[in-house]
């Protein structure tokens, strides 16, 4: 930084410790609302925790080919709301049963293996609507090799419109979140604002516009919150990272530690940092015109 | 050239003063008189552009300060120094901060540079090597000294004090006469306010000029003082 005093960071040259104060404060916040909008985008709010447990099952008729039975499987993943679509044979079927059910053995007796093989196919987690799941079921219900599709569609809108919920309760908490952070630095800014007061006096009786004060202290505050934003978010994605790689399970309901490099996790990033910088500008000067306005 | 016209102040339900018409000419040390509560502080408040008069108007080189253009007024109002009568209001902690303040609101100037100019003042006004010093521990006489110096850090073009010489104590009053008298040999304009003006710089000044309730002298330059007059 240039030795020469400048409006730039003017609360910085005149109250160091508490602005330093402030800013451990906001960096750890944001770290906070960093890993929980990493989080929250890389999940999407529920949709990957049902998606991870919702499949459709496609019954095949007794006696498909393997070779066809495998084809089919291959079409059905090209559907676009497809993640995967895998082909268990009639003896694979068998063994799920008899895991899921020990002990059943006996029913497997002078006709042979009772269980058809079957289509698992499972669905993105960013299009697991009714409409895409309807798509799906529908594509494999017009082959003939299916005897049956089982998409859980009695109970499945009702999970949905749950996940939208959830979903909705999730974002609308770290909305909450950062309507507390705005409220925060708007406290902040304003008793810094009072504290300075003297100060801003002193540069207004000496020629300095008040407007070019509340300017540049906003601009300081929006560059200092877009930086701190960015590096809590960097340290919250890091933990996020870390989490993921040290508890597995989790990948269940956020997702692949891969999937925070992704373009749009990023864009969510940034575009966060940047809300973060208007909110702080926006603290600066509303805190500075309640203080002058307290003055008066 | 600083000029008053017609001056009018209505203060608490009551008309202070009214009709006063003033002239401060360029490069020369002005000192106004008054009795407590006449005005003293208002007057240069509104001489400095701060408040406007109710009555009349201030020209600075024929320019109206409150009728005229806005950026005129701020640009006077960066040309000037000022030493107020209250405490030190805002942040500053020590006296180098004082100077640190200061500097922001001119036209920047390096810190090496604020540091040895800052010592240089300091020594000037008697306060060698308090830049660290803590304003809380100092006396009244070293307040307003440390403001002065900090003033002159930006080298303003016109200087008001408000009750500075009182302030500072009969022992720096040799001081100030010598440093407001170097100030306007190099062409500044400084306007002193006080209760009372010392009796050896009132001999020095010669007859005021009475305006409404002050007393306007002002104080010889060094010319006058060769011819014989008292320092």
């Amino acid at each position: 930084m240039s030795e020469r005093p400048s409006l730039w960071w003017v609360d910085w040259r005149l109250s160091r410790g508490p602005l330093v104060r402030e800013s451990i404060g906001r960096f750890l916040f944001f770290c906070l609302l960093g890993f929980a909008l990493l989080s929250l985008l890389l999940s999407g709010g529920v949709s990957r925790f049902l998606a991870g447990r919702y499949a459709i099952t496609a019954v095949l008729r007794a006696g498909v080919p393997s070779s066809d039975a495998e084809g089919l499987a291959r079409k059905a993943a090209a559907l676009p709301p497809v993640r995967s679509a895998t082909y268990r044979d009639p003896e694979a079927a068998w063994k799920e049963f008899l895991r899921a059910y020990p002990g059943m053995e006996s029913l497997r007796g002078a006709g042979g293996n009772p269980m058809p093989g079957y289509i698992e196919i499972r669905i993105r987690p960013d299009r697991l609507t009714g409409a895409d799941v309807e798509i799906v079921a529908s594509a494999l219900r017009s082959v003939p090799l299916v005897e049956q599709v089982l998409a859980g569609e009695e109970w499945l809108p009702w999970a949905l419109r749950a996940g939208r919920l959830a979903c909705r309760v999730s974002w609308g908490v770290f909305g909450a979140f950062l309507a507390g952070f705005f409220l925060v630095a708007l406290l902040q800014e304003r008793a810094r604002a009072v504290a300075l007061a003297g100060d801003f006096a002193f540069l207004a009786e000496r020629g300095v516009p008040p407007g070019r004060i509340a300017f540049l202290r906003a601009a300081g505050a929006a560059i200092s919150g877009f930086l701190l934003a960015a590096a809590g978010t960097t340290a919250g994605g890091g933990a996020l990272f870390l989490s993921l790689r040290k508890f597995p399970f989790l990948e269940g309901g956020i997702g692949p530690p891969s999937d925070l490099l992704l373009p749009r996790t990023v864009a969510g990033a940034v575009l966060f940092c940047c809300g973060a910088a208007l909110l702080s500008a926006a603290a600066s000067l509303l805190g500075w015109r309640a203080a002058r306005s307290g003055r008066k | 050239m600083i000029e008053g016209f017609r001056l009018g102040v209505f203060s608490r339900g009551t008309t202070l003063w009214d009709g006063l018409d003033f002239a401060f000419g360029d490069a020369a040390a002005w000192f106004v008189t008054g009795p407590p509560s006449s005005g003293k502080t208002l007057l240069l408040s509104i001489l400095r552009g701060e408040r406007r008069p109710d009555a009349g108007d201030v020209l600075v080189s024929g320019e109206s300060l409150y009728r005229g253009n806005a950026a005129l007024a701020r640009a006077w109002r960066a040309s000037c120094g000022h030493v107020s009568e209250q405490t030190i209001a805002g942040a500053p902690r020590t006296v180098g901060d004082l100077f640190h303040r200061s500097a922001l609101a001119g036209d920047g100037m390096r810190k090496r540079e604020r540091e040895e100019r800052a010592d240089r003042l300091l020594e000037m006004v008697g306060l060698q090597g308090a830049s660290g010093w803590r304003i809380a521990e100092l006396s009244s006489s070293e307040r307003g000294r440390a403001c002065l110096a900090a003033e002159l850090l930006r080298g303003p073009k016109v200087l008001f004090c408000d009750g500075l010489v009182a302030g500072a104590g009969v022992p720096f009053w040799e001081m100030l006469w010598g440093l407001f008298r170097a100030l306007a040999r190099e062409g500044n304009t400084v306007i002193l306010a006080e209760r009372r003006i010392p009796e050896r710089w009132a001999l020095a000044a010669g007859n005021p000029e009475p305006v409404g309730p002050f007393r306007v002298y002002r104080l010889p330059g060094p010319a006058v003082e060769v011819k014989g007059e008292p320092a």
